[in-house]
């Protein structure tokens, strides 16, 4: 008996430590979740005793992590969120503005008159959070190495620039790989100073950049500073990335993906997958010490010791910034009754040309796909037979606006662009008459048939993101709009990634979706961008919209550095394709900020990535 | 108990039998996630992707060959130790497993610890309660719990405890605002304690509590209904009125032939459940922004990523594999009369 009586009193004694352990550890996490709050508070009072920046830290939710943090490679607002703390390029928006530019590693640039060569000097002393040196050599490195490896966002820059001229001289990977960033060979310099190229080293303190090797032909662009500031054209360490493996020609670097070094303010700590991204001042950032009159909103050292940004759903999010656990998070404006009335919280909505910026929506009709998209009549029904104001009240609480593209609304030259033009209306009447007149059968609202000989428009499948919340409600309300005219249409959901790339496809005709809520946003801040995604793309999701004469007005667009040519060829644009319907233009939601109250030194601005609508976290700081 | 002669035959067949059903689940998961996307080169090379990134895309991962060509090659892949390249990272496969799984298998462990703890003893106690007030009211809570989807427990907690009561982080498996800590077994709060962190593995153990309680709670229910029905049946068996006839102890009745038979029944689900966590953390783990197998493979499943998705289906399959088995061997130890091999468990 004794053993037996030994181990029920050992188990009686394990049980007694369980239940202790158990109570300790929940008397540890009262303290440490008391003790977090705490700091917040220790935080705002040495602001208030300093009167100087409170160097701290800020917690910041969002919903999506970051693709990738290459700057070649990244094609995504959440990727470059991060790499725009960690890296830097020539330049960036001025401020809050988004037509005009500031230095950031060129201290100034020019331009030739004829808007083919860029000649930029850059500022001195600059280096990389590890030491290394930034010159001319490594400008020409970087912008290389983005066309060379030639990853999605890569375009950006080959619509101007190339690798090669086509003639005589070729960037290779080997040649990236090969040369001495830090201190040139000659026959390093003989290959970086050849003029015939798209990037020229100039000396090691200026690069010229000269446009027309890209495959918008021999012509200026109006928009090329704007496509310098995406990270495509950020400084990459040759000596880090030789580290990591080096340049491959049409590959990426996979060991970039979740490394990041630059000669930003800010230094990558962690990157916890599906959790967090960490962010630490870096203490070595060649702007510390740097007098205020060389100083902008995008050089200034950072004021908070660390950023760190979770990932996490909207509800989430909502009860984070409550609980003051974050002081930050980007939700979609339909939370917008749930933030608003928070405590300490402040909920703004954003002028449009933010949502804008974000994404524009659209319905998309892939004429190759479906023959009968071909008749304008069916086109105007279905621009008529949508009742939009429905979908701004049901889907967005009324936090949209209704648009004509391709301009999207608030950015350059729209009010120009759509002057007499009202967005489409709805209108079932005349949505029926021109099914009708279309030779289809259709029905008026109150019961009517018309054309009851006629035949029955075929079932269109409809295509939307699954993902998006917004997408289901508004391809349910259009589905039903339709199917009361006498347009059938199944919807189809997708995820996210494989909907994206499908409308992002070349058109075909054996397109399944034929019909479906399209989306465009931003890849650099210029009405331009958008334009040529509409016009030129012959994309699944641009219903392969394709017209020489609207695809001249673009080049002229494009090309021109004269604001009434662009706004001449915006209009023509515009009206051609409203006129045609070749895009339903839907809504642009509408983008709010939401953060706690004592946070300042924000620079809002469409072009950013930072939660949508701002670019860098160095000048955000607590207010006292 | 069963012997090592006994024991190797058995633990060879149960091997070859697994190896049979991790082919099989294989050939399944290639064939559906071929059916579903038979060319996803496009989608793994990304949006806008330039026609040759695409072409090298395809030409990497053979998509343009036959399937009995691309099989050939996936199962090479398996002897090549790593599971091949994660064609949206670029990554060995192998290598983002071994970072995800220890934290699933951290977040798995201390829910089975509470699972045990909440639905033996509760089960243990309603059946010692049978038809008492308390007896219904466990019933009605672990009912309550187990018929609960996962979303809703998840939101519901985040909101009770880390909104209206913040006692609790939202997410995540540490504070970011610690240095991070030397990774040895993958295992954060193991780490920790390897590392002599305290801050860490307090922080660690914080993170912890939240999803692990919901987790348990949401599927303590079955352990505690099967612990629950064990007892009733062992209460009222022969051997225990026998025992408690020869003037055994009460306390030792019922540690000793009650809970102990109980316990036979109750092993299985355990393990069984172990096995099923494995695979069903992912809604969880998207709630709680806790990096573990379960996000990556949801990750994988919305980008039709299936040289990811099939690795991680086979460590779900395998997991449950493995639990079988302890389950097969804790019945053994548990119940001398059951034995492992030829006329035992097989």
């Amino acid at each position: 008996m004794k053993p037996h009586q030994r181990r029920a009193v050992s188990r009686t004694a394990a049980g007694v430590i369980i239940i202790v352990v158990i109570l300790v550890a929940a008397v540890g996490a009262y303290f440490v979740s008391m003790q977090t709050s705490g700091s917040s508070s220790t935080s705002s009072t040495s602001t208030t005793s300093t009167g100087g920046p409170a160097r701290t830290s800020l917690q910041v939710d969002e919903l999506n992590q970051p693709d990738t943090l290459d700057p070649a490679v990244s094609y995504e607002t959440s990727g470059w969120e991060v790499i725009q703390q960690v890296y830097q390029g020539l330049v960036t928006y001025n401020g809050t503005s988004y037509t005009t530019y500031e230095g950031v590693l060129a201290n100034s640039w020019t331009i030739s008159p004829d808007g083919m060569n860029y000649t930029f000097m850059l500022r001195p002393n600059v280096s990389f959070s590890n030491g290394d040196p930034f010159n001319a050599y490594v400008m020409w490195y970087s912008i290389y190495r983005t066309m060379v490896m030639d990853q999605a966002p890569s375009w950006i820059l080959t619509q101007n620039l190339a690798a090669g001229n086509g003639i005589s001289f070729n960037v290779t990977a080997s040649m990236l790989n090969s040369i001495n960033y830090a201190s040139p060979s000659q026959s390093n310099l003989t290959v970086m100073n050849n003029p015939d190229q798209s990037v020229v080293v100039l000396n090691a303190s200026a690069i010229q950049i000269n446009l027309g090797w890209g495959y918008n032909g021999m012509a200026p662009y109006s928009a090329f500073l704007a496509t310098l500031e995406t990270p495509t054209a950020y400084a990459v360490d040759p000596a880090y990335v030789s580290g990591l493996g080096g340049v491959v020609a049409g590959a990426p670097n996979n060991a970039m993906t979740t490394e990041a070094l630059g000669t930003g303010f800010y230094k990558l700590q962690t990157w916890v997958l599906g959790q967090s991204v960490t962010l630490v001042r870096n203490p070595n950032y060649w702007a510390n010490g740097l007098p205020s009159s060389q100083l902008n909103n995008a050089v200034s050292p950072a004021v908070l010791d660390t950023v760190v940004i979770y990932y996490k759903d909207a509800v989430t999010s909502i009860a984070d910034l409550r609980s003051g656990a974050v002081q930050m998070i980007g939700v979609p404006v339909t939370y917008y009754n749930v933030t608003s009335p928070l405590a300490g919280v402040k909920t703004s909505v954003l002028p449009i040309v933010f949502g804008a910026s974000e994404d524009v929506h659209y319905l998309y009709m892939d004429t190759q796909a479906f023959p009968l998209f071909n008749d304008l009549n069916v086109r105007k029904a279905i621009a008529n037979g949508i009742d939009y104001q429905d979908i701004i009240r049901l889907v967005f609480s009324g936090h949209a606006q209704e648009w004509v593209g391709p301009v999207p609304p608030g950015f350059q030259y729209y009010n120009e662009s759509t002057a007499g033009l009202n967005p489409y209306q709805y209108n079932p009447v005349e949505a029926a008459v021109s099914l009708a007149n279309a030779g289809f059968v259709a029905h008026l609202p109150n019961g009517t048939t018309l054309n009851p000989g006629g035949k029955a428009f075929p079932a269109v499948e409809f295509l939307y993101d699954s993902e998006n919340p917004t997408d289901g409600p508004t391809a349910e309300i259009i589905s039903s709009n339709l199917g009361s005219i006498g347009i059938p249409v199944t919807l189809k959901s997708l995820p996210f990634r494989e909907y994206s790339t499908l409308i992002d496809s070349p058109s075909s005709q054996n397109t399944t979706y034929a019909m479906g809520l399209g989306f465009y946003s931003e890849d650099y801040t210029a009405s331009v961008d958008y334009v040529s995604y509409f016009t030129t793309g012959n994309y699944i999701g641009t219903g392969g919209y394709v017209d020489q004469k609207v695809i001249n007005w673009t080049t002229a667009a494009a090309t021109t550095m004269d604001g009434p040519t662009m706004i001449s060829a915006f209009r023509n644009i515009t009206q051609s394709m409203y006129q045609n319907y070749s895009e339903i233009w839907l809504y642009v939601p509408e983008m709010m900020a939401v953060q706690t109250t004592g946070l300042t030194g924000i620079f809002p601005n469409p072009a950013g990535s930072a939660m949508g609508y701002f670019l860098y976290y160095n000048t955000v700081r607590y207010s006292s | 108990m069963v012997s090592l002669r006994d024991f190797l035959p058995y633990l060879g067949r149960r091997i070859v039998g697994a190896v049979v059903v991790l082919v099989g689940v294989s050939l399944i998961v290639f064939f559906i996630s071929h059916l579903l996307n038979p060319d996803p080169a496009h989608l793994w090379a990304g949006a806008r992707a330039s026609a040759s990134t695409i072409a090298a895309v395809r030409a990497e991962y053979h998509l343009g060959q036959p399937w009995w060509t691309q099989l050939y090659y996936f199962f090479q892949s398996y002897f090549t130790g790593n599971f091949g390249t994660d064609p949206q990272t670029g990554k060995a496969i192998i290598s983002e497993i071994t970072f995800y799984f220890p934290n699933t298998l951290e977040l798995v462990i201390a829910t089975m610890i509470l699972i045990v703890v909440f639905g033996v003893g509760l089960g243990y106690i309603s059946g010692m309660r049978f038809g008492s007030a308390v007896d219904k009211v466990i019933r009605i809570f672990y009912l309550t719990c187990w018929s609960s989807p996962y979303y809703l427990g998840g939101i519901i907690a985040v909101l009770v405890f880390t909104s209206y009561i913040p006692l609790f982080p939202s997410g995540g498996i540490v504070s970011q605002t610690l240095a991070p800590i030397n990774r040895i077994t993958g295992i954060y709060v193991l780490d920790a304690a390897i590392d002599l962190n305290g801050a860490a593995l307090v922080s660690g153990l914080y993170h912890l509590i939240l999803p692990a309680t919901v987790l348990a709670l949401l599927e303590f229910g079955i352990i505690a209904r099967i612990m629950r029905s064990s007892i009733l049946d062992a209460r009222w068996s022969t051997h225990v009125k026998a025992a408690r006839a020869k003037g055994l102890e009460e306390g030792e009745v019922r540690r000793s032939h009650i809970l102990r038979n109980a316990l036979i029944d109750t092993n299985t689900m355990i393990a069984v459940t172990f096995g099923f966590l494995l695979s069903g953390t992912i809604v969880i783990e998207e709630i709680f922004a806790w990096p573990g197998v379960g996000y990556f493979t949801y990750q994988a499943i919305v980008s039709a990523n299936y040289p990811v998705l099939i690795p991680c289906v086979l460590i779900f399959t395998l997991g449950v594999i493995v639990a079988n088995f302890i389950a097969d061997v804790f019945y053994s130890l548990l119940d001398p009369r059951i034995a492992l091999g030829e006329g035992g468990v097989t």
